[in-house]
């Protein structure tokens, strides 16, 4: 039998597989151990294993009602990977961008033909050229990337090889400037900034993680989800802050007021139930508003002054005769004078060398102390402070009604005031006669708020707050009331509230609202300068609270320099009316008389 | 082993045969298990490849759902619900013409209570089926039961 064919078939069949062995055995050696081994590591090395950062999503924040203020809507970066670039896709990629994007085609170009290999940079992102020759990361919307995105799938299109669009999260705001104080915002860093946003952007913010994901072979796991930030739900009432923004944007036209803010606060809980100031702040177009340190220098101009962000907890002013109601308080509580206490004003009175006068320069006679705040005599406060309580006795109440220190509202911001006790080396006697009616004294609306809001609150002063519930990943916090003290006792309170109550409606007319019993107090203040009070120009104001039986909101009018009226009884009482007329219809509290009769079953 | 040799001498292939046949046992065993190998590293690599597609599919949705919420927030805003409300005839009602009734046992709604932040959904490490990420070392193990 001839067995040659199939020996020799066998033994080419052994030389075959051996020389498929000893191919494969060469190449791993070449791998492991040629000269590219260095490359191919470094291969392995970006390739086997990629460590990517989860940026967590930023909280989101809501009013009490569940509407969203702050949202997070994706904006897309152009990456280009520059080794895929084609001459035609340079051209048809800038020819695109220039057309939807309205940027210079030349300077699209310019970035996709340079040789940014040679730089060892394998991949870029698209500038655009803004103000004073810098550039910024272009990006563009969802609808936009939907263009593109179709562009890039359709080989039809124009081509657009080598480009990507690389999502990245952006802050949004769909209210727009309303409450855009209260909120803050969020730069292109995703830092927060101001309000909330601020003041809260190590809870919203989140977590980042790294993971580490192998690609060779690839793992088939899934990802981890970072810790996400907190969503926070405001305590602000979107209709009523969007009725008190138009309110108070009609008053400053109509008044030809420069600034002017309004706070509501449930005095109960310390509740912000609207915030508004003027000018708006628009947190979707934040760039103005920024800090100096991060603006670029040719945008801030030498004689621009720095925005106040939030002057309703940042703006300090002298409050003029609303600071009145403090100073009555400490006299009644202190039990120094009583409502029907009998003040003969001569129209002036000396203290510490310093004759204080009435607002309008007259004597106003007897007049007891229910008098004096319907008059808003300065005279009979000064007379109060400096003869009845005292240094010792008056400063200690200013410091319990948290004058000179902050709320501890939960904005970003807030600052002190300014208070002069004896202690201070550059307090004078003088200081205690002045103080008394709002004068040499300075504080922040906020401030007024929260020490008004003692009055209304039967004595007890509460922390002024803007979060009703943080939602985190592990459950619903309520945050609790927190009392920061009793300045004045129950009685004190209630009888200073009956007080103003008559006092308001002989003072001004402008601020009565039918049907409800209201407390309040006007207030009109000059501006200090450098060379004194400003004779042109005023801050006029007004607090008030109501309804006197179980008062359930303060609400605080402060415009600044109105050109029509300086005072506070003429322009800012006005506001308060209009804004409460609609506020006991939003809150649903029944008129005076409706409540009386379920009470006495009629 | 006179028998033997006298068989080599005329059929000397068997020989030849069972040595090859003796040496490529092992090769094919170790193909076949070198297959095995590669085929769940390749289902392993498909199963990856299938949840990198569902996370960016999950981001993709993500991303939508969060430019329809804000879209809707937008076009829910107090201004526009009030212009809305204006062009439809309606005006804000005066205190005298509300009429206000006292309801007994009347409950409030309860307050809104905002959602848990999504991301925290799918806390910590990621669950898969112990069929996808286990090596085949360990599935002999599970198999032989040790």
């Amino acid at each position: 039998m001839d067995q040659g064919p199939s020996r020799r078939r066998i033994r080419m069949l052994l030389i075959f597989v051996a020389i498929v062995v000893i191919a494969m055995v060469v190449q791993l050696i070449r791998v492991q151990f040629g000269p590219y081994a260095p490359a191919f590591a470094a291969i392995e090395e970006i390739v086997a294993e990629q460590v990517d950062k989860v940026e967590p999503t930023r909280g989101l924040i809501y009013d009490r009602d569940g509407r969203v203020l702050a949202s997070n809507v994706p904006l897309y970066y152009l990456e280009v990977e520059v080794r895929q670039l084609t001459e035609v896709s340079k051209k048809q990629i800038a020819a695109v961008l220039s057309q939807i994007l309205i940027l210079p085609f030349d300077d699209l170009y310019g970035q996709l033909s340079y040789e940014w290999v040679d730089e060892g940079q394998l991949r870029i992102r698209l500038t655009r050229e803004i103000s004073g020759g810098n550039r910024w990361p272009i990006t563009v919307d969802q609808t936009v990337a939907d263009v593109l995105k179709g562009f890039l799938a359709d080989p039809e299109a124009p081509d657009l090889s080598g480009m990507s669009l690389v999502p990245a999260p952006s802050r949004t705001y769909p209210a727009g400037s309303l409450a855009g104080h209260v909120i803050g915002f969020v730069n292109q860093k995703g830092k927060g900034y101001f309000g909330i946003e601020g003041y809260y952007d190590d809870w919203l913010v989140g977590r980042s993680i790294t993971i580490e994901r192998g690609y060779i072979p690839l793992e088939a796991r899934l990802r981890p989800d970072p810790p996400a930030g907190v969503n926070l739900v405001l305590t602000i009432d979107l209709d009523i802050q969007q009725m008190v923004e138009d309110i108070l944007e009609e008053a400053i036209e109509g008044d030809k007021a420069e600034s002017g803010q309004v706070i509501v606060m449930d005095p109960r809980n310390g509740e912000i139930l609207a915030m508004a100031i003027w000018p708006p702040l628009d947190p979707n177009n934040y760039e103005p508003w920024l800090p100096p340190e991060e603006r670029l220098e040719e945008e801030v101009s030498e004689d621009e002054e720095e925005p106040v962000i939030n002057p309703a907890v940042a703006g300090q002013y002298e409050p003029g005769s609303t600071f009145k109601v403090v100073t009555m308080a400490a006299a009644l509580d202190a039990g120094v004078v009583t409502p029907d206490e009998e003040f003969i004003d001569t129209g002036h009175i000396e203290v510490g060398g310093h004759t204080i006068r009435n607002w309008d320069g007259s004597a106003w006679g007897p007049q007891t102390m229910l008098g004096c705040l319907e008059h808003s005599l300065n005279v009979c406060l000064a007379y109060v402070s400096s003869e009845k309580l005292g240094a010792s006795l008056f400063y200690e109440y200013l410091r319990a009604f948290g004058i000179g220190k902050v709320t501890g509202i939960d904005l970003a911001g807030e600052v002190s005031g300014q208070l002069r006790t004896p202690r201070h080396p550059d307090w004078t006697e003088s200081d205690l006669g002045t103080n008394s009616f709002g004068q040499g004294v300075s504080v922040t609306p906020i401030q007024l708020v929260s020490a008004v809001g003692a009055i209304a609150n039967h004595g007890v002063m509460v922390q002024p707050h803007v979060v009703l519930e943080v939602v985190g990943p592990d459950g619903v916090y309520w945050p609790k009331t927190t009392v920061l003290g009793q300045p004045v006792s129950r009685e004190t309170a209630e009888t200073l509230t009956e007080m103003l109550s008559q006092s308001l409606s002989g003072e001004t007319n402008f601020a009565h609202v039918v049907g409800y019993q209201l407390a309040g107090k006007t207030g009109t203040a000059q501006i200090p300068g450098e060379f004194g009070y400003d004779p042109r120009w005023t801050v006029a104001s007004f607090v008030g609270w109501g309804p006197v039986r179980e008062p359930e909101f303060l609400v605080f009018v402060r415009l600044d320099k109105p050109e029509t009226s300086p005072w506070g009884s003429v322009v800012a009482a006005p506001v308060f009316r209009e804004i409460v007329e609609r506020l006991v219809i939003m809150l649903e509290i029944p008129p005076d008389a409706v409540y009386e009769g379920w009470n006495t079953g009629d | 082993m006179r028998h033997r040799f006298q068989a080599f001498k005329q059929a000397p292939w068997r020989v030849q045969v069972r040595l090859t046949s003796g040496s490529m046992l092992p090769l094919i065993a170790l193909l076949i298990v070198g297959g095995m190998y590669l085929a769940v590293n390749a289902r392993h690599a498909r199963a990856g490849r299938q949840v990198l597609n569902l996370q960016g599919q999950q981001a993709d949705l993500v991303r939508y759902n969060a430019e329809l919420g804000a879209t809707l927030a937008e076009l829910t805003s107090p201004e526009r619900m009030y212009q809305r409300a204006l062009d439809l005839g309606f005006r804000p009602a005066y205190a005298s013409e509300i009429e206000y009734i006292l309801i007994e046992d009347y409950v409030e709604p309860p307050p809104f209570i905002a959602p848990r932040p999504p991301a925290s959904a799918n806390p910590g490490e990621g669950t898969l089926s112990p069929a996808y990420t286990e090596t085949l070392g360990e599935w002999l193990l599970r198999w032989l039961g040790w």
